[in-house]
């Protein structure tokens, strides 16, 4: 196991090598002068495009510009982030909480509730409770996330003007401001925050402020997994073991959970790990919508304004986040399977 | 099963009761005492001497102040701030030849982080702005009027020789008055004393936190600071009525209000400015309250006016759109201009040197119908650059008024006959997202194409930042643009339009010897009468040239809640601006 992990965390290196080439030839096809232009925003600043050039060597050769990158980024100085006005590793420090305390909610639902449903519907096949779990998952699938989230939006805090967007409400945040010794930030989270303050006002109001986020982004993902869940089980109900366990006198519930749900289990376990390694990018629009600035934000404002020091370190991120992951699947797999051996 | 079912009872109400608890509360002001603004604006900056965004300006002016500041919604009239009094020719403080400007410091004016403001800090503070000079920076206004050169370095990069010294002596004390020498007379220099990049800020602690030492002979390490390097980007220490409690890039920026302030108590004690990019969120906060005021988008007005409890301003803003008639495209690598050559499979390079053609463009913008259909006539259709609300703007000026039969005349004499006889095929840019400058475009090609059937062009959206790329390297036949006021002097929209070294001028590749005379002379004179005549014959050549198509002249509306009051219009800023000290809820 040990020489397989060792190996694996090689592999993340030549991987971080591959993405960084691949991010900056990509960003390299842009001219030198588009990418000086993301320093500019005015016609009145436009006149300075041929200093910064100059300034940046932006018209150095590539191998050039990406030697002087790695050699920054060996020194720890990952770059000025334009969109955040901010060093990108303080950025990064300042979006990846957000996005990883959404997640941290999001996560576990969509894996137990997706597990849960997709199993019962297996089990339950063409029944009620059938037909509506796959009628929720084709609306949760279809439904543009965009659109589903304005629509809570717009119920909740439009209509009831209840669960409002946002992170904090402003009063809780200017005690938060107003108190930088005795409430500590550790984590960034507001909801892990509180309760390490022992504040537990700003806890459940950053609960508050998560309902809508969250459950736009369970509904919206957790029919994939239920999905993949059903008709593995639906697979594994139909192949001999069940049928020899079944013929033993075996109890349901030692066929369905302990048998053939461990076994639908794998494919499941696959899935939910890219979904929630995909999830650390942040989701866009529930970030936009419900004001929420995390690293899906950041991402998207730094590809639309060409903001090249962040685009550089958020896939160099995922990169990492996506090797960690396929680690941490192959070892599950090897948990649940037994048969299924790292070598 | 009794039991279960209240426990899910008493858990579903519980929920309710958390969820829904505000829709019992109190439905009067929100937090009396505090501001809250949602916009889509982010703050780059904190440094006077970068800051050139609407946004963080208005971060810097409100904690910061400078000498002078425009007199409510005057542009050409000014009350004092750090300077105890305004200076005129007929106070003495403005000598004759307009070359010398005298301003008495106000006394007992604190900093926020203690120690008072001095002539010395002032003096300071306008020569460390220059002698940074950042890239992209807005410190060429204040070198233009103070030096009479627009930059620190040269067009390699290069310092100027001997320019740190001639900073230096543009600038004395003399006891409680400093003294600005200028080396011809700059008449729009109040304006830019009244821009962020003039406000004071305090030299020893801005020394302490690595900006310039005050020693002239060490002033080039301090020249041209990296972006994001800039000493001052995420500390500030001003003399003005707020402070900064807090910034999270991107996400709000808090002010407090500043006890020690040297003026009037603001009402205010805190002002919040919130980053909210989606419109229907920013709706929703300024619906339930949870927002004083909010961004509104021109095409969003109709939805804002349809709201209750709210009250509006409209603002005309000293800017103005056009679309560049570039007269020498770049041939290579672009397919906008088709063949490049005059073949009804595209246009020649210099297609708008020839004024028939300009001037069937020009007649072929439909300016009232414009103004209808797109702004549902909330807009000024502008005449010339020189624009309303500008000195010397005259309203009776000739217009090229749409009339599709001379727009076909004019076509048929252009190029001897050519264009009309071969036809052309060419493509015109808008910058992707701007609804505004796309209908513009739109309308002027279907009409220009309704003229001959052979005339055929398109419509194409270009990345912002592309935008301001290509058309600085002539690849556009027509470039839709505008320019916003850095001060209000018809020299800062005249000399960018018409000069053939202005910003856009340039770009038109457009050069008169008469015009780049006029605009020269213009700047260099502080005598009302002559200027009148120079910009009046401006305004008229700018007809008779058909140098562009002066599409239009926003007006913004500002949507407050009803109990904010104190918002004074400026045109000198648009929405992201909030003078917070003016303002109160009740």
């Amino acid at each position: 196991m040990s020489a397989f992990i060792t190996r694996r965390l090689l592999f993340l290196i030549l991987v971080l090598f591959g993405v960084s080439v691949l991010i900056f030839g990509i960003l390299m096809t842009f001219s030198p002068e588009r990418r000086a232009a993301s320093y500019v925003s005015s016609p009145q600043q436009a006149k300075d495009i041929p200093n910064l050039i100059q300034k940046y060597g932006l018209d150095d050769p590539f191998y050039v510009q990406y030697v002087r990158w790695i050699k920054e980024i060996s020194s720890g100085n990952f770059g000025w982030s334009l969109v955040a006005a901010r060093p990108v590793w303080d950025a990064f420090w300042q979006y990846f909480p957000v996005t990883l305390e959404l997640n941290l909610f999001v996560s576990p639902l969509i894996v137990i509730i997706g597990i849960w449903l997709g199993t019962y519907s297996g089990i339950r096949k063409d029944t009620w409770f059938d037909h509506l779990a796959r009628i929720f998952a084709i609306i949760g699938w279809s439904l543009p996330t965009f659109l589903f989230a304005l629509i809570l939006l717009m119920v909740f805090y439009g209509y009831f003007n209840a669960l409002g967007p946002g992170i904090l409400s402003d009063n809780i945040h200017m005690y938060v401001v107003n108190n930088p010794e005795t409430f500590i930030r550790y984590t960034g989270m507001y909801t892990i925050d509180g309760l390490l303050n022992g504040q537990l006002e700003v806890t459940f109001d950053a609960l508050k402020h998560l309902v809508l986020p969250v459950i736009t982004q369970v509904i919206v993902v957790v029919a994939l997994l239920m999905r993949i869940m059903r008709s593995g089980m639906i697979e594994e109900m139909s192949k001999d073991y069940i049928m020899t366990a079944r013929a033993k006198g075996a109890d349901r519930r030692t066929i369905y959970i302990g048998h053939a749900r461990k076994n639908a289990l794998i494919p499941v376990i696959t899935v939910a790990g890219q979904l929630v390694a995909f999830s650390m990018e942040g989701s866009i629009a529930v970030e936009v919508v419900f004001n929420r600035q995390g690293i899906g934000w950041w991402l998207a404002e730094s590809a639309i304004q060409l903001d090249m020091p962040v685009l550089m370190c958020i896939c160099l991120f995922m990169g990492l986040v996506f090797v960690m992951t396929n680690l941490i699947i192959d070892i599950l797999y090897a948990t649940i399977d037994p048969r299924i051996r790292l070598a | 099963m009794k039991t279960e079912f209240s426990l899910k009872v008493m858990v579903a109400s519980l929920i309710c009761c958390v969820c829904f608890f505000p829709l019992i509360a109190d439905a009067d002001v929100k937090n009396p005492d505090t501001f809250v603004f949602a916009s889509y604006g982010t703050v780059r900056t904190l440094d006077p001497c970068v800051a050139y965004d609407t946004v963080s300006r208005q971060r810097i002016l409100n904690i910061y102040e400078p000498l002078v500041f425009f007199d409510g919604s005057a542009t050409d009239k000014f009350v004092p701030l750090a300077a105890a009094e305004v200076p005129t020719v007929a106070n003495g403080g403005i000598t004759t030849d307009g070359k010398t400007y005298t301003f008495t410091i106000r006394k007992g004016i604190k900093f926020q982080e203690g120690g008072e403001l001095s002539p010395e800090d002032v003096v300071y503070s306008l020569k460390r702005n220059m002698i940074a000079d950042p890239d992209g920076g807005p410190m060429w206004m204040l070198l233009e009027a103070l030096t009479g050169k627009g930059s620190t370095r040269d067009k390699k990069g290069n310092i100027l020789p001997e320019i740190f010294e001639t900073i230096d002596k543009s600038i004395e004390v003399k006891g409680d008055k400093v003294i600005l020498h200028l080396p011809k007379p700059y008449p729009p220099l109040m304006g830019i004393l009244a821009y962020s990049s003039s406000v004071v800020i305090d030299k020893e602690w801005a020394v302490t936190k690595g900006c310039w030492d005050g020693k002239i002979e060490n002033a080039a390490k301090y020249n041209k600071p990296d972006p994001g390097h800039e000493p001052l980007q995420k500390i500030s220490n001003g003399s003005g009525a707020y402070r900064m409690k807090s910034w999270e890039p991107s996400n709000q920026f808090i002010f407090d209000r500043f006890d020690g302030y040297w003026g009037p108590k603001p009402a205010l004690k805190t002002a919040i400015f919130k980053y909210v990019k989606e419109w229907s969120t920013r709706k929703l906060m300024l619906q339930n309250g949870d927002a004083d005021r909010v961004m509104v988008d021109n095409p969003y007005v109709p939805e804002v006016k349809a709201m209750k409890g709210l009250k509006f301003y409209k603002v005309p803003q000293l800017s103005i759109t056009t679309a560049c008639l570039c007269q020498n495209i770049e041939t290579r690598g672009n397919s906008d201009i088709g063949s490049g050559k005059l073949d009804g499979k595209g246009i020649p390079p210099n297609f708008f040197s020839d004024i028939n053609v300009r001037k069937a463009f020009l007649h072929a913008f439909d300016r009232k119908l414009y103004a209808e259909d797109v702004f549902d006539n909330m807009v000024i259709m502008p005449t010339s650059p020189n624009i309303e609300g500008l000195a010397y703007h005259k309203e009776n000026v000739p217009v090229y008024d749409f009339d599709l039969a001379k727009s076909a005349e004019f076509m048929k004499k252009a190029w001897g006959g050519k264009v009309w006889e071969k036809g052309f095929e060419m493509v015109v840019t808008y910058n992707t997202g701007n609804e505004m400058r796309e209908a513009a475009a739109q309308m002027m090609v279907e009409n220009i194409m309704s003229l001959n059937r052979k005339f055929k062009i398109e419509t194409r959206s270009v990345d912002w930042k592309d935008y301001l790329v290509k058309y600085r390297a002539f690849m556009f036949p027509i470039f839709i643009i505008g320019w916003g006021a850095d001060y209000a002097d018809p020299h800062n929209f005249v000399y960018t339009y018409m000069h053939s070294q202005g910003v856009y001028g340039r770009y038109m590749a457009y050069q008169n010897d008469e015009i780049d005379k006029l605009c020269d002379a213009g700047i260099d004179t502080a005598n009302p009468a002559k200027r009148d005549i120079i910009y009046t014959k401006l305004q008229k050549l700018w007809y008779e040239e058909a140098i562009a198509v002066p599409l239009y002249q926003q007006i913004e509306i500002r949507a407050y809640r009803d109990y904010v009051h104190g918002y004074v219009p400026n045109p000198m800023f648009n929405q992201e601006w909030e003078n917070l000290k003016m303002m109160s809820k009740k």
